[in-house]
């Protein structure tokens, strides 16, 4: 008993000398932005980073107060969200769908406050305080897996994925799609690490797939996916390709990187929050950002080493899935 | 003369304690000064928003309850004299199982939680098993076993999850209400916070644990194949028999934690991409808290502080939360050097040479 | 097929390195009597300073070296910890842990404004393909056109082995595991055996860390080691405390690796869920061990610190 209280005793005299501050300011009046990231953390090279680029365009054109706090486990997303909420953020972003339930509950109790989510439209059951955003990438990845059936050679090309997941299934999905819209003929070899941070293994897998006759690789596995890149970067360039994700991925080999498939996170979060500082933000409603909305995407650097007649053809296939002449499955 | 001394020993691991908690903190901020932060600012971040709010006093305490099952747990297989380092591993199959119960299994309120929190222990003695049964018939050193266990448990919870709990999606849909362990009352006491019953639990397990080590004749018997096992074979004691039931319970209390967690305070399942480390948090705090109950309660809680502060730390004063980790090391460091006990050693001029 | 074998092959030798250094480290610390629990710390803060010192100096050499220097300065606080001051040898190696990745990410974020990852390192160790070797169909490829890392691994087992059996130091490490006293009886110091047996284990496992930031990848990040430390201790006991034993018990490790990434290339997935083919290296593991394996015997003095002047 002694013991307890002693310990206890200690505590207060930290929490005596190192000043009781804390409790949360409330900002009223200015445009406030907080944004929660998922587990992957706020510089993740892919979509937190994407989300935190477009919150601080808007701080830059709009002068808001920005703020961000990183998830070190899944149940922190509650605290994190319910910590801006409190301080009464015009809009708290939540970032991946990892965060999906946890916004469901906070958006409940924080009724008259606005949030939105990026990669998660909620199950469908959208509160009426907030946003969902979504993307088409399997529409990207149409256009990725059309490229990789126009390039390849060997007429065999690779997908390497992180866990298994219905997300990382939609771009496989899309990517199968293209490819066979593109080159019937051609052949997808599919590798999964089971991990979305295992650079070792997304190597070992991209070289079973080069070894056995993949001339390209689409990855869509995280920090997996820098195995890709490692292991093509050892190989004869202008042979073997890798096609990266979420962003321009071509500085991590740019004479190997055939392309990547984008997803303008960045472009999304910027939109609904301007919006929202206008009032005009779609609450209760899910937004998608596709190859229509320019959503998803390649980037310039794609032209380094896909001639005009081939990105052509990709402008054609593009049109077409934005007329709806070519419906891109977003399942297996 | 036996008490003076038991409370000699108790004085000067509590001294341990202090100092070694003072000294990790004081390590904490030379490696923040030393990168261009400041420690005041980072330390009262860290405890303001720790426990000065009631919300986030209930959360603190819920990130506390699942570690004392967990240390309890890494404690009671030390005290047997085994590693059991695949308490993470329990701790999945012991929330997947409670999820199934769950989900699954339709009971009335209450029985249904109850049910579901014993299923999951029972899972994570189940996942103990194999290492505690191939280290007592076959001599197979448990901490392999436990380690490939643990990847076993991870890769066998996401397929579940893809292929049978929740296809098409990510996570599975939330359990049921009858089988929450979390309290509408609980909850507003805190300010919505998910602090919830399992740390009623908790604190059970801890008594239990006392009990059962130091008042029942099993538990005498596991302290003595874990003091000297060559000894307790001679004085007629099953070594094999401790082993295996040291495993189970050990894993049993894994399990709690994984099935309180997932009752209380996630309520689904999520595909996960990698371990969440709990384990290795258990395994600091059955360390840092002398695998003694009580040591293990004040160990968690200063864990649970520490971690659900720590976000806080890098909103206020921008430190990275790794920091923590470095205060963790630091301390259980301290421990492990007795601090105090050299100290007073040598003040009588007699060091360790 | 023959395509099939060479892949395996070459997943095996990739995963295999690291444990094999690693495994090695562990091997001198714990057959001199100190437990060592914290190779994942070596190998994190060898991965860590080897990226970090290769895009500072531009050199993949330096980058090696500087891990392998690190590393024994990260082995010293479990020295001094179990050696002098007599701890549990367990909780020390726990700390060890802790501390390596937290120090690691804590920097990284530091240098690298918040990021949780360091740059792309700017050189790399390169394959270094030996003549004619490389052509032996399936080994060839894998073996010998292999990372400078894989070549120090097979040398450092060689080199292990003959100084732990063959020179008096070896004789002294051994020793010092089983029966401390009578090699202090003997005029040898038991601290200094153990103490050059830790540094030993810190600069190998932080060598095998240092291969998979600047060799098989090319950065350090959070999850570059991954519990690899812990396979590598489970190797180190699988195979019972000896270098050929955990040379083999490392390559049997990656070679289940290997087995289950190419079920996936083969389309195994079609018929079994990808995750039940990741469990294959952890499941033939427990049964190579419950089957064939079979009691491990750990040194005599294992764990237990040595007081001057006790028997």
């Amino acid at each position: 008993m002694r013991r307890v209280l002693s310990v206890f005793l200690f505590l207060c005299l930290v929490v005596g000398t190192t000043g009781c501050g804390g409790g949360g300011q409330t900002t009223t009046g200015k445009f406030t932005i907080g944004m929660v990231t998922d587990v992957g953390g706020l510089n993740d090279q892919s979509f937190n980073q994407s989300a935190w680029a477009g919150i601080t365009k808007v701080k830059n054109e709009q002068k808001a107060d920005i703020k961000a706090l990183e998830s070190k486990r899944d149940e922190d997303y509650i605290p994190n969200l319910t910590r801006f909420a409190r301080e009464g953020r015009s809009i708290t972003w939540a970032i991946g769908f990892k965060l999906d339930k946890a916004l469901t509950d906070v958006s409940n109790s924080f009724a008259n406050q606005k949030f939105g989510i990026v990669d998660s439209n909620l199950g469908g059951k959208i509160p009426k305080n907030v946003v969902a955003v979504t993307f088409k990438e399997h529409e990207g990845s149409f256009i990725m897996g059309a490229l990789a059936g126009l390039k390849t050679k060997t007429n065999k090309v690779g997908f390497l994925g992180g866990v298994t997941s219905p997300l990382i299934q939609k771009f496989e999905a899309g990517y199968k799609a293209g490819v066979k819209a593109a080159n019937p003929n051609a052949e997808v070899i599919t590798a999964y690490a089971e991990s979305f941070g295992d650079a070792t293994k997304g190597r070992s897998l991209s070289k079973n797939m080069f070894n056995s006759g993949a001339d390209i690789i689409f990855q869509a596995s995280g920090g997996t996916g820098k195995g890709l890149f490692d292991e093509v970067k050892t190989r004869e360039a202008g042979k073997y390709w890798a096609i990266g994700v979420d962003m321009d991925q071509s500085f991590l080999a740019p004479k190997h990187t055939l392309s990547s498939m984008i997803k303008r996170v960045d472009k999304a979060v910027y939109d609904i929050s301007k919006q929202t500082k206008e009032n005009k933000a779609p609450m209760g409603k899910q937004v998608e950002f596709g190859l229509k909305e320019n959503g998803v995407g390649y980037p310039e650097s794609t032209k380094n080493f896909v001639d005009e007649n081939v990105i052509k053809q990709l402008e054609d296939y593009k049109q077409q899935i934005i007329s709806g002449k070519i419906k891109v499955p977003s399942s297996l | 003369m036996k008490n003076t001394t038991l409370k000699q020993n108790r004085n000067s691991a509590l001294l341990t304690s202090i100092l070694s908690i003072l000294l990790g903190i004081i390590v904490g901020a030379i490696l923040m000064l030393l990168a261009g932060y400041n420690p005041l600012v980072a330390y009262q971040a860290l405890l303001g928003s720790a426990i000065l709010q009631p919300f986030d006093l209930g959360e603190t305490i819920r990130t506390t309850s699942p570690l004392i099952f967990i240390g309890l747990a890494v404690a009671l297989a030390f005290r047997t004299g085994l590693f059991n380092i695949g308490v993470e591993g329990q701790y999945i199959v012991g929330s997947l199982t409670a999820y199934l119960v769950a989900a699954k299994v339709s009971l009335p309120t209450g029985i249904h939680a109850l049910v579901a929190v014993v299923a999951g222990g029972l899972a994570g003695a189940a996942w103990a098993a194999l290492p505690g049964l191939l280290k007592a018939f076959r001599g197979v050193h448990e901490v392999i076993i436990s380690i490939m266990m643990n990847f076993i448990a991870l890769y066998f919870s996401n397929v579940l999850v893809r292929t049978w709990l929740a296809v098409g999606k990510d996570s599975t849909d939330k359990i049921p209400p009858t089988a929450s362990l979390r309290i509408g009352s609980l909850s507003q006491l805190f300010a919505g916070a998910r602090i919830h019953m399992g740390i009623i639990l908790a604190l059970l397990a801890v008594f239990v644990f006392y009990y059962l080590l130091w008042k029942t004749k099993l538990g005498y018997q596991l302290r003595a194949v874990g003091y000297n096992r060559h000894a307790a074979e001679y004085a007629g004691i099953s070594v094999r028999r401790n082993i295996v039931l040291s495993f189970l319970l050990s894993g049993f209390l894994a399990g709690l934690a994984g099935a309180t967690e997932l009752l209380g305070t996630s309520e689904y399942i999520a595909i996960q991409d990698a371990f969440i480390g709990i384990g290795f948090d258990g395994i600091a705090v059955a360390l840092l808290g002398a695998n003694a109950p009580v040591g293990v309660v004040l160990s968690a809680l200063l864990f649970g502080v520490l971690t659900y502060g720590g976000g806080n730390m890098q909103f206020v004063a921008g430190v990275p939360f790794e920091i923590i980790r470095v205060v963790f090391a630091a301390i259980i460091f301290f421990v492990a050097a007795k601090i105090s006990f050299r100290w007073g050693n040598r003040k009588k001029g007699k060091a360790y040479a | 097929m023959l395509n099939l074998l060479t892949n395996l092959v070459d997943v095996t030798v990739l995963y295999a390195t690291p444990l094999i250094l690693a495994a090695m480290g562990g091997l001198f610390s714990e057959r001199a009597g100190v437990v060592n629990i914290a190779l994942e710390g070596f190998m994190t803060i060898g991965a860590f300073s080897a990226a970090i010192f290769t895009i500072f100096t531009g050199s993949a050499w330096i980058g090696l070296l500087s891990a392998v220097v690190v590393g024994i300065l990260f082995s010293l606080p479990h020295a001094i910890a179990s050696i002098n001051w007599r701890a549990d040898q367990v909780v020390s190696g726990v700390a060890i842990n802790f501390l390596a990745l937290g120090i690691a990410v804590y920097l990284v974020k530091r240098m690298y404004n918040g990021s949780a990852q360091t740059p792309v390192v700017p050189v790399k160790l390169e394959q270094i393909s030996i003549p004619i070797l490389n052509r032996i169909p399936v080994l060839g490829p894998s073996l010998f056109e292999a990372y400078p890392t894989t070549y120090l691994a097979i040398a450092i087992v060689i080199i292990g082995a003959v100084i732990l059996y063959k020179t008096p130091f070896g004789i002294h490490v051994r020793a010092a595991g089983i029966h401390p006293a009578a090699l202090e009886t003997a005029g040898v110091s038991i601290y200094r055996v153990r103490y050059i047996a830790v540094m030993i284990s810190g600069a190998l496992a932080a060598l095998g860390g240092a291969g998979l930031s600047i060799a098989v990848g090319s950065e350090f990040n959070q999850t570059t080691v991954a519990g690899q430390g812990f396979i590598a201790l489970a190797a180190l006991i699988f195979g019972k405390w000896r270098p050929g034993g955990l040379l083999l018990a490392a390559t049997f490790f990656g070679f289940s690796v290997g087995l289950s990434l190419i079920g996936q290339i083969i389309k195994l997935t079609n018929y079994v869920p990808s995750e039940v083919l990741s469990m294959i290296p952890y499941v033939f593991t427990i049964l190579a061990l419950a089957g064939f394996v079979g009691r491990a015997e750990s040194p005599a003095s294992l764990g237990k610190p040595y007081e001057k002047g006790s028997r």
